[in-house]
């Protein structure tokens, strides 16, 4: 994309684009577009180049969002929208056979009937705690202990004549 | 919110509880306290319980356990799975006052 432009007809030219392009979009991004090509043409030379870079971001935003507020919406009849609904609700379940890769999570078990019961109940005993720590860092010591025991040479040379 | 105050009205009860979550396929239902809105603990518990879920002891029980806790140095974290909805819940260690003599 780049921000420098080489001429200041080629910033308007730009802007002259843009400015249809705008035009049948909403007004707010367009009203702000004018103003900033107003001061573009007033303001002195030095600031002109700060300006048509911010007018020609400017102007590359509002192409790019679309403002969905401000669209026209055309207005449909009960049966028209009905008809519409079924249709998408067809096309869904066309799509939703085809989609093995779309298949719900695998479920999961229930753990019980009363959750709030069980969260509510006793923490785990401090006691347990400490033994399972224990017992795990009896473990870790043990894992780390684990060492080859050399006895014999690796590579031996058969009897080869 | 008030079809999730049947869900929630118990977690509120829960002694010591600083927060809770209730998460449904991924989403978080309701949250509460220090848990109000963490969905990075949701996605992370999620994949605890999952995770805890597949492990097998040989004559273990089924399912394989019924509460899941995340033990810190000031509070836990309880989760528990009911109705394809995991509930969580934030609770402080009781702490026991030294008795004056």
């Amino acid at each position: 994309m780049g921000c420098c432009y080489s001429s200041e007809a080629e910033a308007s030219d730009q802007e002259e684009e843009t400015k249809r392009l705008l035009e049948p979009a909403a007004s707010p991004p367009n009203k702000v577009l004018n103003g900033a090509e107003q001061s573009y043409h007033n303001l002195p030379s030095a600031r002109t180049d700060e300006q048509a870079m911010l007018s020609s971001i400017l102007a590359k935003t509002a192409i790019n969002i679309i403002d969905v507020s401000a669209a026209d919406s055309q207005g449909m009849e009960q049966h028209e929208y009905m008809d519409r609904a079924r249709q998408y609700s067809t096309r869904l379940a066309m799509l939703s056979n085809n989609l093995t890769h779309w298949k719900k999570l695998p479920l999961l078990p229930s753990l019980t009937n009363q959750p709030h019961q069980v969260l509510a109940s006793d923490p785990v005993p401090f006691a347990d705690l400490q033994q399972v720590s224990r017992i795990a860092a009896y473990a870790f010591s043990a894992l780390s202990q684990i060492r080859v025991d050399a006895k014999e040479e690796l590579v031996v040379q058969f009897g080869i004549p | 919110m008030g079809h999730t105050s049947a869900l929630t009205q118990g977690l509120e009860r829960v002694p010591a509880q600083a927060g809770y979550l209730v998460i449904s396929d991924g989403a978080v239902l309701a949250s509460s306290g220090d848990l109000e809105n963490d969905e990075h603990t949701a996605t992370v518990l999620q994949g605890l319980v999952a995770t805890a879920l597949g492990l097998r002891l040989p004559r273990g029980h089924e399912p394989p356990f019924r509460r899941l806790s995340v033990v810190f140095g000031e509070h836990s974290l309880l989760v528990t799975v009911s109705g394809q909805k995991l509930f969580v819940v934030k609770r402080h260690h009781h702490v026991q006052e030294p008795v004056a003599v």
